[in-house]
């Protein structure tokens, strides 16, 4: 799932500066799950702004609000009339959900509350990492299920580098080498000789790099 | 709420087990709770709602609901008469015996309720309510049937009595005393629309042996109402035998004690282990000097030389019970022949009730065993507008058990005289919850069941002085907050839920699992100890006892009063398990200067960081969270989770700019009571350092 995290507090305030009625909406689904933009954080951050601004005899307000999804406009629709009395929104979505609603009141100033950070899962409770990025090529069946794009900090599709030294990664020792792990789980399923299989270069056209990327399922549309 | 869950919160909710075993359905798991939270008149409120005698109850109850417990699974049942009778000491007379019950406008028909025991006096009560014109005949001069001519005073003062009828007069009520009714005919003929007819068991018996008319064989309900009616009986000297095995004959037996006799012995039936007066009464019949002797059955008085009696001559059996139709199965042991020494003998071996006063054209039918026919559902007798309940019904049974019989027949009198079948306003019968799962229990912590402060023996012997003294409050907040609260936990809004699995994760008891894409907090499972609530990034969860909603008119209410008198206002979110060190918890709040304010949980899991944030928020000037050592949270580690919910909000509080020093985290021990005190003065000498709350300056 898509994981974000609360900007710092004053930044926010800063982006609000200019507002005096503010809406912070969360979203239901992804960020609810990442702890930042659901709506326990809508109400825990709409408190924290409360007593900021309280602290500077500032008058502003803070409405609540939590919609399924951010990333659907029936969703949002379903806070219209609390979206219009708002001089901003202060999205806690993803990046998906604050452009969903700057599209659908386009009038209206939406501002971004988490900075979202990565496709990922919880490996323990509280602790989210990332296990994807939608490079739109995926490799993971020749990887053993392990993504040398996500999980290694070059990218290397035919690694380990030389800067793996006793299965940590040169950039971040606290970081696992996705090679080492990759080779580790070949080991474990008896398929080390994928090792030996090159793999040509990746295209990246499918990544972002070839712009911002579009599914269009023909067979769907209305 | 959609309808993807429909567990079993839907439809007839399933109550605790003590609340099912309660023939009056009494809500236990309410007034417990309430006194574990520390309200102490709510818990009187909830007490008293279904019982009108919630006094008596709570001192001489047989009570069942301890029996169907679901702490008994873990160590002991919750002491939950005790605890019915703290709320009773507790409350506040001044508030009226019975704040907020409501009567009905006031009906035409009159009824006659025959008997003030606990079942003519609830029949009275209740149909009162429902806006009847009641009467009361009670053959004695006092009311209270048995519990004034039957249970001795050291186990329920006349006082309590006197309590409990009190309200019942308010009622208007009116009652006849001294009046036995002879003919319940003549009552529907003197315009009376419908009888409840309560006259208990009050005809004790002997046996058929040698010897038993002589003035030195006894009866128990006699013997006891001799004695309750303030006769003086000097027993000093005597050496008495009870015969039975009963609560009746401890009663006996107890009450020779104090009327001096030098030596009283019992003897039964009944093996030692399944003699039928409960093992509390046994003990402490025994603790006062009583001998018991089980597995007996008699054959003789037997006489000295001048032809007084000189003890009972008896042999040895093993008695399996009561045969069907009336007869014993049981076996003598050959060459066990032996005498009993007593020169009192008194029968305790049973009682039944008297009857006369049905009509002799048998329209009330009667059963084998010489006691009332009724259609168990309704208390109705074979005779249109008569009903009964009670020891007239059962034989000797529970006060309880007369209590939940008045209710069912006061219920179908108000169905008769709307002319209605008398079953049609009986409510179903309450569905149990399950049993506790063993994973569950092995993740409770055991608490040690709160003793009942006693008399001391030496005391009990001379007089008739109530031997049980009742919990102080901290004896009485310990014992409530052993209470698993069963079946009053979390609930989850499976509209809200969108199954990220953190109460999964962090339930202490493994209880929620995932149904049908959405988490459910199992509800016979749940120990409602608030950490999947607190954690919910959704806000799916509420707890069915203390919501949200509450806890933040709570916080709001801490705030304005530590607040404005000059000095930093403090809230502090104090664990009832460990912040009052045991000690009781409205002394230990004395102690406190008025800028500090306590909102009491039960566990310091349960302070959402959301809490933090709001006291900050309405002003507050510092705020503690007070929890348990680590490794002695009630719930395992909500503790640990609210110790990092106060490192998040510290966090917060530095950005904002308000600071993080104004909020502090105290893990006490519960031995350490002046911890609290000594850790709340650190906090004030901060607060006075970082001077008023930006917030409140505004």
């Amino acid at each position: 799932m898509i994981k974000a995290k609360l900007k710092p507090i004053a930044e926010i305030r800063e982006m609000l500066a200019p507002y005096e009625k503010v809406l912070i909406l969360g979203c239901g689904t992804c960020v609810t799950i990442s702890f930042a933009g659901g709506e326990k954080e809508v109400g825990l951050l709409a408190s924290s702004l409360r007593i900021a601004e309280a602290m500077n005899g500032q008058a502003k307000t803070f409405a609540e609000a939590t919609v399924q999804r951010q990333c659907e406009w029936e969703f949002l629709d379903e806070v219209a009339e609390q979206i219009n009395r708002a001089d901003a929104v202060l999205s806690l979505a993803c990046g998906i959900g604050v452009q969903a609603l700057a599209e659908r009141y386009p009038d209206k100033v939406i501002l971004p509350g988490v900075n979202t950070t990565f496709l990922g899962m919880a490996v323990e409770h509280g602790v989210l990492v990332e296990r994807c990025r939608a490079c739109g090529d995926c490799v993971l069946g020749q990887t053993a299920g392990i993504c040398p794009i996500a999980r290694c900090a070059k990218n290397l599709l035919n690694g380990p580098c030389g800067g793996s030294q006793e299965g940590k990664c040169e950039v971040n020792p606290e970081l696992d080498c996705a090679w080492q792990l990759i080779y580790e789980r070949l080991e474990r399923l008896g398929m080390l000789d994928r090792m030996n299989l090159f793999q040509p270069p990746k295209d990246w056209s499918k990544d972002y790099d070839g712009g911002p990327r579009k599914i269009v399922r023909e067979d769907l549309r209305l | 709420m959609s309808d993807k869950n429909d567990g079993p919160a839907r439809g007839q909710e399933p109550v605790p087990p003590c609340v099912a075993a309660c023939p009056a359905h009494t809500d236990v798991r309410g007034y417990v709770n309430a006194i574990a939270r520390g309200d102490f008149e709510e818990a009187y409120r909830i007490a008293r709602e279904p019982n009108p005698l919630p006094y008596v109850c709570g001192k001489v109850c047989a009570h069942p609901c301890e029996d169907e417990c679901r702490r008994g699974d873990v160590d002991e049942p919750i002491a939950i008469a005790a605890l019915k009778r703290f709320a009773t000491e507790r409350h506040d007379l001044s508030l009226g015996h019975a704040p907020g019950l409501t009567v009905a406008e006031p009906k035409e028909q009159r009824v006659a309720v025959i008997g003030s025991g606990p079942g003519g006096l609830t029949a009275a009560h209740d149909l009162a309510r429902l806006g009847y014109q009641v009467t009361v005949f009670e053959a004695n001069e006092e009311l209270g049937g048995m519990l004034q001519v039957g249970i001795p005073p050291y186990r329920l003062p006349r006082e309590t009595i006197d309590l409990e009828v009190a309200p019942l007069k308010e009622l208007g009520i009116e009652f006849v005393t001294g009046q036995r009714v002879e003919d319940v005919d003549a009552l529907l003929n003197d315009g009376y629309d419908a009888v409840y007819i309560g006259v208990g068991s009050h005809m004790g018996r002997k046996l058929r042996l040698p010897n038993v008319e002589l003035p030195d064989v006894w009866i128990n309900t006699e013997f006891l109402h001799r004695v309750a009616s303030g006769e003086k009986i000097d027993l000093s000297g005597r050496h008495v035998l009870v015969l039975g095995g009963g609560n009746v004959a401890i009663d006996c037996a107890r009450t020779a004690v104090r009327l001096g006799a030098v030596e009283v012995s019992m003897t039964c039936l009944e093996g030692a282990d399944n003699m039928p007066a409960h093992d509390w009464e046994i003990e402490e019949a025994e603790d006062e000097g009583v001998k018991m002797y089980p597995s007996r059955t008699f054959k003789e008085c037997v006489l000295d030389d001048d032809g007084h009696i000189a003890g009972m001559r008896c042999v040895q059996v093993d008695f399996r019970g009561f045969l069907p139709e009336g007869g014993l199965d049981m076996d003598e042991f050959v060459d066990t022949d032996h005498v009993l020494a007593a020169d009192l003998i008194i029968f305790a071996i049973g009682q039944g009730p008297d009857l006369s006063l049905l009509p002799e054209d048998g329209s009330i039918a009667q059963t084998r065993r010489r006691t009332i026919e009724v259609d168990p559902k309704t208390m109705a007798t074979t005779k249109p507008g008569v009903f009964a309940g009670g020891d007239a019904v059962t034989g000797v049974g529970f006060i309880i058990d007369a209590i939940g019989a008045a209710h069912t027949a006061a219920r179908s009198i108000d169905a008769y005289l709307q002319g209605l079948d008398p079953a049609a306003l009986q409510p179903p019968d309450p569905v149990k919850l399950g049993d506790l799962q063993e994973k569950t229990v092995s993740h409770i912590r055991p608490l040690d069941r709160e003793g009942m402060p006693k008399l001391a023996v030496d005391q009990r012997k001379a007089t008739f002085g109530e031997v049980d003294l009742g919990y102080s409050e901290a004896q009485a907040v310990r014992a409530a907050q052993r209470c698993l609260t069963c079946g009053a936990g979390a609930t989850v809004d499976t509209d809200k839920c969108i199954a990220c699995l953190t109460c999964v994760r962090v339930c202490p008891y493994e209880v929620p699992l995932l149904t049908r894409g959405t988490a459910e907090v199992v509800f016979d499972q749940c120990q409602a100890c608030g950490l999947c609530a607190s954690e919910c990034p959704a806000k799916a969860i509420t707890m069915t006892l203390y919501t949200d909603e509450d806890m933040l008119r709570d916080i709001k209410q801490a705030v304005d009063m530590a607040a404005g008198n000059g000095k930093p206002a403090i809230v502090g979110f104090a664990c009832r398990y460990c912040a009052y060190a045991g000690q009781e918890p409205e002394v230990v709040k004395a102690t406190l200067p008025e800028n500090v304010q306590t909102v009491d949980v039960l566990c310091s899991g349960k302070v959402d960081a959301l809490y933090l944030l709001k006291a900050f928020e309405y002003g507050a000037d510092g705020v503690f969270v007070a929890g348990c050592l680590d490794g002695e949270c009630h719930n395992e580690k909500g503790n640990v989770h609210a110790d990092q919910r106060v490192g998040y909000i510290k966090g917060l509080l530095d950005e904002i700019g308000i600071g993080g020093a104004r909020l502090e985290m105290f893990n006490l021990s519960p031995q350490q009571c002046a911890d609290m005190t000594t850790a709340v003065g650190t906090l004030a000498a901060t607060l006075e350092e970082l001077g008023p709350s930006p917030v409140r300056r505004h």
